[in-house]
Order: structure tokens, then C-alpha cells, then sequence
């Protein structure tokens, strides 16, 4: 998990989106540069709820930005990255499909082994309950058949309880099949086939496309409120975005993971004319959610300077908060 | 020292009271999901409270270890492989070139395919599975006549992501095999996986999905809505039949009855009660002079401002609204039996807002004609009849508007009102009959 990954990490440009597929590059990136991006893909393992989302990881314009500013990533156009399929030699193709059987194999072993023990574990139980359920026979006979019915109910328990609603995962099925079997007591299960893998990336089908800078794409264009958003990240704030909590970006402290956010985050130029009613309200909400209402933003415009790096160093930032008197 | 106050922290872990929060609001904690455990116990399957944040960074071991813990937790979560058991894996085939149009030759790959069978897919269409099983075509999919399926791009990445299906390169992309043509099997074993990269990569973009429409369509699918295409999703498809002189119509003048006998009578009780019609309004008092016998007629004549009615705005076709303010999705409750082939009309209407595009409110007009777009949907049922104000959030014509600010979705629902058609002085709770005694009121029994 340590591991850095082979910089600048090539942040995937889709349809206009900044996208993150791989896992490596994003634990990296949260680690070391306190960016984290929001996870929209479905997480295989628990596809049915919208809590805990898994790759890919959408970044916001600004923290592409803030990443190829610091050399730390670069742009790669993914639509002509996978042109390069058509170009990949038979033999590359070959051997990436036999690495990828090897991998469904490793998959199909390690789900057996915990299978077996899974069905030792359920074993041992209905043993035991077995042994309940002959002790309650010796002491009460005419219990004993709803003891029998009790023990059948729990060896049946663990496929009931997978059957429960819609399978949760791929291996449900797999669940399903190895209770049958236990049940009709054949114990040896069958040679296994490989599992079939979507992998994740497409590398390393592809040749990893920050080996040629040349396909590098310009830098991603930022709103205004960019300034802002690298000047807090640059004093380690960790910043995602804010609409739905009535701002423009939320700022934590820390890793989100573990930290509440301190500041609701509006940019303003510097000039700009404001309605004394936006502070107000940025200030009741923040108040209220027990957060400091963060306005701030350039001194320079972006006529008056060469480039956005300019305006960071001119940034201001105010916290308005309603004081209790 | 530290170590005293680090026990302390540890001491306090679980605070007694939970509210209930939308879970998705926050960021969650991905040690959760270790305890979740859904291979081994499906039993602890509901979702897990969610865990006890930090206010700030201190330098102690202990915090620094409970985030190491919990970036581990994220990192194992999302390293999660997507794999395909053999005897449940679905197949299927991404065909750059959509289905094969109905005379045209169809394109390198599908050689076995006859021509002009396509003719009930859509033509966005663009991953086709050769043998589907499994329940996900229920809800999803057209088939043309051969029994093939044709899925869109949002639903082919959706199931991909899930890992439920298996997409391949055609042969047409990553060039022919050495094997000799027509052994089909054969072909299947040598294609190419798509990675979830490539299908990203190849699907985004296809036919009018962006990725904010794709993240709205993955986000309803994975808590059980089935969702279709609105007639709105192509946004080039635009209709300009000018209905907005028409709208005007929708301000009812006050003291306008309804046809029907009722109306009728009421007015004429009205005549006689009160010859002397409120026109006279500007020399005297509002409600006219003459004997008033209950307060509803008194109420009736103060109500001077014209109201909208929502019930009199001509319904406007679809096509005719703007780019974002228009109905993309149809979205049906898990409850709603649903056929491919005859959806019913959906539960919910759904457009798809990207703020990045769309930075500000949507105007009057534009949201106007977005409501005007849906159908008439008035509060009906014993509960609504009841209760005003439900009547009243539920309004008229509805619509959701799905907000997607850089991957995060807030649903807005948005409904017409009319307050006009609630008549408060016609309640049950307030007085109706001839006026007895000043404001006394009952005491409650």
C-alpha cells in the first residue's frame, strides 16, 4: 500500500471528465497529496447502495490542475490511448489473456480454500447443535423432533440467508452451490474452472501512455474560483465539492476519512460586488452546521496576470461566523 | 504521557446516540465495510452506522494508526476484483459500430448476423450479448429477432461495473485470430476483456451520455429503479410549438366559479345574497355592502389577487423544452411492473444537471416549460384528501432535478403548487356557518 506508483500518474481524460482508475494512484494521491477526488463506480462486492462507491474516482478540473501544476500527474486522452488496441501484436495479446486466466485461477483457489472453511466452521455447528439436540432427546423425548426440524433449519440457514433478496455478489451463486452439495454430501468439490476477470485498467495491454510526454494533453481549464481551491490545498486542506452542502468546495483539515470538514468555501474576485445577503447566508449555514464560512479569492484578475500560478500567491481568505454575544 | 491521553481517546469510542443521517452525505469510513463481511454472513447485510470522526490532526500514534487502518480498509475495498464465475458468466460483445442498420450490410464482426433484424433497437445501442441469461434483461436491453440483446452504453457500463457482465473487444478492433473463422467458441475464449478503463473510455460519450448522466443512471439502478430514456435524451431533437401565449391563461381572475349545476346555483345564491356585487370596489368597502350571512362569502370576495392554476397550463411536448431543463430519464419504483416492450407511464421524470455547465438557478420561464413538459399528476388518495399539506408538496405537475457537482448527486424535486386551489376558509376547523360569538372557541373535549 506504501508503494508509489511510476510518476507523473496519467489521470484519464473522458468525454471531458478527469477519471482515476487505478487503485494504486489513488491511495498515492490521498496519501501524499491530500487529494481525493469523489468515487462514482459500483463496488462489486456490495453492488445494491449508494454509501460506499468504488472506482472510478472523478476528479474535479481544479484538482487536476493542482496535480499537473506539481508535476505529479499528467493529462492522457483515453479515447486515443485505446486506439492503440488495434495495434497490439497477437502475441501480447496472447499472454495478457493468459495472465489473466492465471489471476481468475488465483481468484477460484483462494475462494475454495475459504469455502472450506467456511464449511468446516458450519459443520462444527451443526454438530454441535446435533449434540444439543440429542441431549434435549435424552431428556425429553417428545421435544425431540422439533430439535431434528432445528438442526435442519440451521444447516439450511447459510443458503437461505445468500438467497435472501437478490444475490449481493458474484460469489453468491458460489455460495449457494457449495451448501447444496454439503447437504447432499458430497464433500470433494470439482475441479475448478478459472474465474473470468474484468480487469480494472487497461494496462498492461496497452503500453503505459506516460512513456510518451508527447500525448500529454494541455492543462485542464479551471474556473475562477481555482486560486482559492490551491491556496488551501497548498496549506493542506483536503477539498471536495460543496453544492450539496451550500457552497463551493468543503474544506477538511484532514484525510475526510477520518476528519469533519472546519470551512464551507466560497470564491470571489477580488473587485467583485457581493449581496451583503450571500455573506449573511454563508454565515447562518455555516454556523449552523458548526463550520466557519470561508469567502475568499485573488487580489489580481486574470488580465493582470501571466498565468493562474500568479494569482495564488495574491489569495485572501476570510471566515465570517456569527459570533454569540 | 501522550500514551495516558491516547487511552483516553480510546476510551471514548462509541457515542450513545446516533441521528439518522443520510449516510451518503459524508465520506464514509471504509473499516466499515470489513465488518460487513458479505461473503461469509449475509445475515449483517444492512448498512453499518457510520464511524466516529476526528475534529482536527494531532500528532498521536493513535490517530495516525486509525487512519492508516481505515486507508487500508478503503484501498482493500476498492481493489476488490471483478470476477465472473463460469457457470453465471454473461458474455457480451461491444460493437463500436452500434446494431447493424435494418438493409445495410452489417459490420465486420457479426458475419452470422442477417441483415434487417435490428429493426427494434435503438440505434445508440452498442454492446450486444450473443446468449443473455440472467435477471438484469428483465429491465434492461432490447432484443432484435434473433434473440440477441442489445444493451446501451449506460447499461452495458452499469452491469460491467458491477461486475455482472463481461464485455469484450470485437474482433473488428484487436484484429482477427489465428484460429479459422466460424468457430464461434473459440473466438469467445481468444476475445479480449474490456477493462473497466476501456469500457469507461468507449461508452462515456456514445449517443448523448455524459458522465453525469451516467452517474444519475448507476446511482437510481443500484437501489432498484429501473430507468428507461425519456424522449428528451437526444438534445439535438428540439420541437417549437409555441404555446407560451396560451400560458397566460393559467392566472385565474378571482371569483371565477366552475361550470357544472354547483357553480351555476352558487352563483345565483350568490346574486341574491348580495345584489350589490362587489363592483363597486373602488368607492366602497371590498366586500360590497349588504347583509353577509357566512364568512366563506366574505372570504371569497376578499380574494382579489389572481392565482396560477396549474390544472388550466397546456401540457407541452417534450421536445420543446432546453438543454439542461428537460426530462432525460424515466424512472420506475422497484414496485412497478415493468414490460420492455410497453413501459408504463414512469413514477418519477428525471433531468440531469451538470453544474459545471449549468452554474446558475434555472429562470421561470425555464423551469416553466420543464413542468409544463411532464403530465398533469394532481394529489389523489384518501391520505392527500386529508391532508392539505401534502396536497400542497405534492402539487400539480412534478419533476426531479438531479444536481451532479463533480460526481456528487443531489435529487431536487420540484413540483407545481397552487395555493389558490386550497381554500382555507372551506376547512373543515374553521367556521363556516353565520357568525356566533366573536373568536370562542370549543374546548377540546
Amino acid at each position: 500500500m506504501e508503494s508509489t506508483p511510476t510518476l507523473p500518474i496519467p489521470i484519464s481524460y473522458v468525454s471531458g471528465r478527469y477519471l482515476l482508475f487505478s487503485i494504486d494512484a489513488v491511495t498515492y494521491l490521498r496519501r501524499e497529496h491530500n487529494i481525493c477526488g469523489v468515487l462514482i463506480g459500483t463496488l462489486p462486492q456490495i453492488p445494491q447502495q449508494n454509501v460506499f462507491l468504488g472506482l472510478p474516482l472523478e476528479l474535479m478540473p481544479e484538482e487536476a490542475r493542482v496535480l499537473v501544476d506539481k508535476d505529479v500527474a499528467c493529462i492522457v486522452d483515453e479515447a486515443r490511448a485505446h486506439d492503440g488496441m488495434r495495434s497490439r501484436l497477437e502475441e501480447d495479446r496472447r499472454q495478457y489473456l493468459r495472465d489473466l486466466e492465471s489471476q481468475g485461477q488465483l481468484a477460484t483457489r483462494m475462494l475454495a480454500d475459504r469455502k472450506d472453511q467456511q464449511r468446516e466452521q458450519s459443520l462444527k455447528e451443526i454438530d454441535e447443535k446435533k449434540a444439543k439436540g440429542l441431549a434435549a432427546k435424552a431428556a425429553k423425548a417428545a421435544n425431540a423432533a422439533k430439535a431434528a426440524a432445528d438442526a435442519q433449519n440451521a444447516a439450511s440457514s447459510t443458503s437461505a440467508a445468500t438467497e435472501k433478496g437478490e444475490p449481493k455478489s458474484v460469489f453468491a451463486g458460489e455460495d449457494e452451490s457449495s451448501s447444496l452439495s454439503r447437504t447432499t454430501g458430497t464433500s470433494t468439490p470439482a475441479p475448478h474452472q478459472a474465474m473470468g476477470v474484468t480487469p480494472t485498467t487497461s494496462y498492461p495491454l496497452l503500453p503505459h501512455p506516460v512513456s510518451s510526454s508527447a500525448q500529454y494533453l494541455p492543462k485542464p481549464e479551471v474556473p475562477l474560483s481555482y486560486p482559492l481551491f490551491a491556496h488551501l490545498h497548498s496549506r493542506g486542506y483536503f477539498l471536495s465539492p460543496g453544492l450539496r452542502f451550500g457552497c463551493q468546495y468543503v474544506a477538511y483539515p484532514g484525510d475526510p476519512l477520518r476528519f469533519h470538514s472546519h470551512f464551507v468555501v466560497v470564491s470571489a474576485e477580488w473587485d467583485q460586488e457581493m449581496d451583503l445577503m450571500d455573506i449573511v447566508n454563508g454565515g447562518r449555514l455555516g454556523t449552523g452546521v458548526k463550520k466557519g464560512f470561508l469567502l475568499g479569492g485573488p487580489q489580481k484578475r486574470r488580465d493582470e496576470v501571466e498565468s493562474e500560478a500568479d494569482r495564488i500567491e495574491t489569495v485572501r481568505t476570510f471566515s465570517i461566523e456569527w459570533a454569540g454575544m | 504521557m501522550a500514551d495516558a491521553d491516547e487511552d483516553a481517546v480510546r476510551g471514548t469510542t462509541v457515542e450513545a446516540t446516533q441521528i439518522e443521517v443520510d449516510l451518503s452525505d459524508e465520506t464514509q469510513d471504509f473499516r466499515l465495510l470489513n465488518h460487513l463481511n458479505f461473503l461469509t454472513d449475509t445475515s449483517s447485510s444492512s448498512l453499518p452506522r457510520r464511524g466516529e470522526k476526528d475534529f482536527e490532526p494531532n500528532p498521536t500514534e493513535f490517530q495516525a494508526d486509525v487512519l492508516s487502518a481505515s486507508r487500508q480498509a478503503m484501498h482493500n475495498a476498492l481493489a476488490h476484483p471483478r470476477l465472473h464465475n463460469p457457470k453465471t458468466q454473461v458474455i457480451a460483445i461491444y460493437a463500436p459500430e452500434g446494431p447493424p442498420p435494418a438493409p445495410a450490410v452489417t459490420p465486420g464482426q457479426d458475419t452470422a448476423k442477417t441483415p434487417s433484424r435490428g429493426a427494434s433497437v435503438s440505434p445508440d445501442a452498442c454492446v450486444y450479448v450473443p446468449s443473455p441469461k440472467g435477471q438484469y434483461f428483465k429491465s434492461m436491453g432490447q432484443a432484435d429477432r434473433k434473440g440477441v440483446i442489445w444493451l446501451l452504453p449506460e447499461e452495458a457500463l452499469y452491469l460491467l461495473e458491477r461486475g455482472s457482465l463481461d464485455i469484450r473487444w470485437p474482433t473488428s478492433i484487436t484484429g482477427g485470430t489465428t484460429v479459422e473463422e466460424g468457430s464461434e467458441e473459440e473466438e469467445e475464449k481468444l476475445s479480449i476483456p474490456m477493462s473497466l478503463q476501456a469500457a469507461y473510455t468507449c461508452l462515456i460519450g456514445r449517443g448523448g451520455l455524459t458522465l453525469e448522466r451516467f452517474t444519475v443512471f448507476s446511482s437510481l439502478k443500484r437501489i432498484g429503479y429501473a430507468i428507461s430514456r425519456a424522449p428528451g435524451w437526444d438534445e439535438s431533437t428540439e420541437v417549437d410549438d409555441s404555446v407560451d401565449e396560451h400560458s397566460r391563461h393559467a392566472y385565474t381572475q378571482p371569483l371565477k366559479r366552475g361550470a357544472g349545476l354547483a357553480g351555476i346555483l352558487g352563483s345565483i345564491f350568490n346574486w341574491i345574497n348580495d345584489p350589490k356585487s362587489t363592483s363597486s370596489t373602488a368607492a366602497g368597502p371590498v366586500i360590497g355592502y349588504g347583509i353577509h350571512r357566512n364568512y366563506a362569502d366574505i372570504y371569497k370576495k376578499l380574494a382579489l389577487i389572481p392565482w396560477y392554476d396549474p390544472t388550466l397550463t397546456p401540457t407541452r411536448n417534450s421536445l420543446n423544452t432546453s438543454s439542461p431543463f428537460r426530462v432525460i430519464f424515466y424512472v420506475y419504483k422497484p414496485s412497478t411492473p415493468i414490460k420492455k416492450s410497453a413501459l408504463p407511464p414512469p413514477d418519477f421524470r428525471i433531468a440531469v444537471i451538470n453544474t459545471r455547465e449549468q452554474t446558475t438557478a434555472p429562470t421561470l420561464p425555464e423551469l416553466s416549460a420543464l413542468l409544463e413538459s411532464t403530465p398533469l399528476d394532481p394529489p389523489h388518495g384518501e391520505k392527500m384528501a386529508r391532508q392539505m399539506y401534502m396536497r400542497l408538496r405534492h402539487g400539480y405537475r412534478n419533476v426531479i432535478l438531479a444536481v451532479v457537482d463533480q460526481g456528487v448527486t443531489s435529487f431536487l424535486r420540484v413540483a407545481d403548487v397552487a395555493f389558490g386551489k386550497e381554500r382555507l376558509y372551506e376547512g373543515a376547523n374553521v367556521p363556516t356557518g353565520p357568525k356566533k360569538g366573536g373568536n370562542f372557541r370549543k374546548k377540546k373535549r
